[in-house]
């Protein structure tokens, strides 16, 4: 039996098994206990120039993971996941994330550069005094279009009616993408009927859901990312979508060479306003770090890059000077005063009213 | 009845075409000089280039190895052990326990160790959560398959050695052991290529910053498609490839092996 | 006789240890969660009240329940989860049959090799198996191409053949085509070739050989490739993902969800329980049908 060449092989599988080690990597051991920073992060929402910038300022590493949607990452945390230092929660999750408790008070003393930050982004209803959180970057979700495709069926570019009325969706039908966020569609529909975002009256809900179901036959998919690329090559017409990803459609079809240039602006009705903040979660290590990430993120250049490289509005008014002309005088990227009085930012929903909407989110995909 | 209706060998044909062709597909446009996989442009390697500097990548696919040598022994130790044990004795309760995650949806699976894991044992989901999930449902496959071989022994070769005054631990060693050897190598092999493969179950009880190579296909295929995807594929199908031929060799051999060896251990026996 | 039951004790022991805390009681655990309020922030509420001032439902609840038959749409995936698995059972059993005959015909050499060749396909990564339809069912992909230009010769409008039911579909078949094939021809292996030819001899044409000889005594093996086919199916969240539009969600989209992402978990594991159950009653029905079958058809 010592012999027969299975026994080898057994020996060798198993040798090997044990030498691999059985033990979980721990990415805090496998780091060696050196300066890193644990950052939970959106996909795609920091420049690698930010990034090398910091690691030599800081003399540290910086460790990202990603999430694409607050959902996913609320429901990642809720999992158990520990050890991030600074998170980016959008505004309702940032809601959660405090009412949960998980969050440490920043120490401003260490953030001289709290000051760059625009008031009107400050003193949300769910953090006043900014206890927890710090603006990073802001997105809208809003209408892009094709522009030329657009102005020759005469279609109104202002308002959300070009994707719930059926006597404009006809003329459309098929070249419509709507995204795939319960909250946010939602909150598109709300809004075009005349209700608040936050509106949690169980009848208009009804009539919201009413309304999309209706126009659900026009549209081609609930799309939260291809709609970019399927925009910037002409196959889509209309997309409802957020602001950087349009900003990135823009600049696609225009380096691409094509036709048409793709418009985007924030419909009359009025949008939802998402501002993501850093935030410093109780598990994490190095708070020392933490703060010195988030104060170099709130100094105007390193901030700009951000926005310079995809398109994100900025709360940081020191940032203005760095950020090209073009996306500065955007309008649907940094709207005027009196526009952004009609944005809203969204406000977590407690457990009976997500049930709620998680039925009629089910109904609406399968009706 | 031999000969083969010609229907029915054209209707075989075309299953296997249907079987074949979409990975066939799958590989070829792994070369394909083009983003999109709609027809082909020229031949390169580029994505397979791109996926060597895919650090991710490379860290999901050491992830995966590791994971997958850890649950596979684990499973085959128990899996041989149940395999013995339940065709040895005559047990009620560990047959169905062995069986049914074999049976059940794994998406059931994975939701239960979700959940046990976070409120019972308030552990984090990591590497540690994923090869416990394996090894449970890997357990079922290596107990079907030693049992299957155990059925197919003749029983008096145990009993020749119980006659001949072995101890139940000297009659496992010297009798059991290397006889079921083969289906204990195709079981060990087999549970590594579905641990490396699980999508369903590996996807509940991950946890977070470790990546694992099915969940990273997955958010490729999801967010955005590159013919990278296509590469890890065809790597992944030339690996599993390999186990499953060398475990099914060790399988007939072992059948043809097992019974020469017995009819050794037997004349042995009998001198 | 004592090392006896020490031998038992120290074989059985192990794994039965290793399933009771890894297996029985997670599922236990799923039944006690599917009782419980959901947590004001995703999870849980607690089983007991945090302090005195704190408002809010805590304890054991049939909620969740109640909440699946409030409204018929959830019932109405189980239904369409019931049906998909059919529709696949079927399509694959007719697919395979006549691959499992020629098997369980052919020579000993042949007959390994075709096996493998089945299993082979199975072996690659499940993600990548339904992948390659996202290719060949793409909307820039030849069969689209050919597909839409024969419809448009009879004037029908241009059909997507990706993200639809028909995807969803040929994705499932894609994917549990082995596992009929394989239980099938085991069982048609072990058929008396004389009974077919006595059949013949007494004057039974092809058909009639088939129907009245072969199709019963395989009862076994297709009921066991059905089961090994309906259940997974049933459970399957992958392919209506990945294949699928934004309609075709099946139960297991519906589980995926609850805990993924409206962390709404006593409801997620409320249908995780009416999906074990809908799963052993078809277990125990296969079981059933196949005895009964099997008992009739005795020669």
């Amino acid at each position: 039996m010592m012999n027969s060449p299975r026994f080898l092989l057994f020996l060798l599988v198993s040798l090997l098994q044990f030498t691999t080690g059985c033990a979980p990597r721990n990415p805090d051991a496998a780091n060696g206990g050196k300066n890193v920073l644990h950052l939970f992060n959106w996909n795609n929402y920091i420049a690698p120039e930010t990034v090398a910038r910091f690691e030599k300022s800081c003399k540290c590493d910086l460790s990202q993971d990603y999430y694409a949607d607050n959902e996913e990452m609320l429901a990642k945390l809720a999992a158990g996941a520990t050890g991030y230092d600074v998170i980016v929660p959008t505004g309702n999750a940032l809601d959660t994330l405090i009412r949960q408790g998980v969050l440490s008070p920043l120490d401003k003393s260490l953030l001289p550069n709290f000051r760059n930050i625009n008031p009107a982004y400050l003193d949300t209803a769910f953090d006043p005094g900014n206890i927890y959180s710090v603006p990073y970057a802001y997105t809208l979700s809003l209408l892009g279009f094709n522009k030329e495709k657009i102005g020759q069926l005469g279609l109104p570019t202002d308002t959300w009616a070009i994707i719930f009325e059926p006597k404009y969706l006809k003329k459309i039908r098929g070249r419509v993408t709507v995204l795939d966020s319960q909250r946010e569609l939602m909150a598109a529909a709300l809004k075009y009927l005349g209700y608040s975002v936050n509106d949690t009256d169980e009848k208009h809900w009804q009539e919201a859901a009413d309304l999309i179901v209706r126009a659900k036959p026009y549209w081609a998919a609930f799309s939260n990312t291809s709609y970019i690329k399927e925009l910037a090559v002409g196959n889509l017409w209309v997309a409802h979508g957020y602001s950087n990803d349009m900003f990135q459609a823009a600049l696609d079809a225009q380096k691409t060479g094509r036709k048409f240039t793709i418009g985007y602006s924030m419909p009359k009705e009025g949008a939802v306003l998402a501002v993501d903040s850093m935030v410093l979660h109780k598990s994490g290590k190095r708070h020392d770090l933490a703060h010195q990430f988030i104060n170099f993120m709130l100094n105007g250049k390193n901030s700009a890059e951000l926005t310079n490289l995809i398109g994100s509005g900025n709360p940081n008014l020191d940032a203005l000077q760095y950020i090209q002309p073009e996306i500065a005088s955007n309008k649907a990227i940094f709207p005027d005063p009196e526009l952004i009085a009609r944005l809203e930012m969204l406000r977590d929903l407690d457990r009976r009213q997500r049930r709620l909407l998680s039925r009629l989110w089910t109904e609406i995909k399968l009706r | 009845m031999k000969r083969g209706n010609p229907w029915l060998w054209f209707g075989a044909v075309l299953v296997y075409a249907f079987l074949y062709i979409p990975l066939i597909i799958v590989v070829l446009y792994s070369f394909n000089d083009s983003r999109l996989n709609a027809e082909w442009v020229g031949f390169t390697l580029f994505w397979y280039k791109a996926l060597f500097n895919n650090t991710e990548m490379l860290l999901a696919a050491r992830n995966s190895l590791i994971i997958a040598l850890c649950a596979s022994f684990c499973a085959t130790l128990l899996g041989t052990m149940s395999g013995l044990a339940i065709h040895r004795y005559k047990l009620k309760v560990l047959p169905v326990l062995v069986f049914t995650p074999v049976a059940m949806p794994e998406i059931l699976l994975g939701v239960s160790i979700l959940l046990f894991f976070l409120q019972v044992l308030n552990f984090t989901l990591g590497m540690v959560s994923i090869i416990i999930a394996h090894t449970t449902f890997c357990i079922g496959f290596v107990a079907i398959i030693v049992r299957a071989r155990l059925q197919g022994m003749d029983e008096s070769i145990f009993e020749a050695a119980r006659d001949l005054g072995a101890s139940p631990w000297q009659t496992f060693r010297l009798v059991t052991l290397p006889l079921i050897m083969p289906a204990v190598v195709a079981g060990a092999l087999m549970s590594f290529t579905l641990s490396i493969d699980d999508f369903v179950i590996t996807f509940f009880t991950k946890g977070v910053g470790e990546p694992i190579l099915p969940i990273q296909i997955y958010t490729m295929i999801k967010v955005a498609v590159t013919p990278e995807v296509n590469a890890i594929s065809t790597l992944l199908m030339l690996l599993t490839l390999v186990m499953i031929i060398i475990a099914a060799r060790l399988e007939s051999n072992g059948l043809s092996e097992g019974n020469e060896k017995s009819r050794k251990t037997a004349k042995q026996a009998a001198k | 006789m004592k090392e006896k039951r020490l031998a038992r004790l120290l074989v059985s022991g192990p794994p039965l240890l290793f399933l009771i805390v890894f297996f029985v009681a997670p599922s236990l655990i799923m039944i006690l969660t599917s009782l419980r309020f959901p947590g004001e922030f995703g999870g849980l509420a607690p089983i007991t009240p945090p302090s005195d001032q704190a408002v809010g439902e805590y304890g054991f609840t049939p909620d969740a329940y109640q909440f699946f038959f409030s409204d018929f749409i959830y019932t109405e995936i189980f239904l369409k989860s019931f049906a998909v698995a059919f529709g696949t059972t079927l399509i694959c059993l007719i697919l395979a049959y006549p691959l499992a005959v020629l098997i369980a015909r052919s020579r000993k050499h042949l007959r390994n090799l075709m096996v493998l060749l089945v299993i082979l396909p199975f072996a690659s990564n499940f993600l990548i198996r339904i992948y390659a339809w996202m290719i060949i069912l793409g909307p820039e992909s030849a069969l689209s191409h050919f597909v839409n230009t024969v419809l448009g010769a009879f004037g029908i409008a241009p059909v997507t053949l990706l993200f639809s039911p028909f995807a969803v579909l040929i994705g499932m078949v894609y994917v549990h085509l082995p596992f009929m094939v394989l239980p099938l021809y085991t069982n048609l292996e072990k058929h008396d070739p004389s009974l077919l030819d006595a059949a013949q001899d007494l004057g039974a044409n092809a058909w009639q050989r088939f129907w009245r000889v072969t199709w019963p005594l395989s009862l076994p093996g297709v009921f066991s490739g059905s089961a090994l086919v309906f259940i997974p199916v049933l459970g399957m969240f992958a392919v209506p993902d990945i294949l699928g539009g934004t309609g075709d969600i099946l139960i297991g989209n519906l589980i995926k969800d609850q805990f993924l992402g409206t962390r709404d978990w006593p409801f997620g594991s409320a249908l995780s329980i009416m999906l074990t159950l809908a799963v052993l009653s078809v277990a125990g029905l296969t079981t059933w049908f196949a005895r009964s079958a099997t008992g009739q058809r005795a020669l």
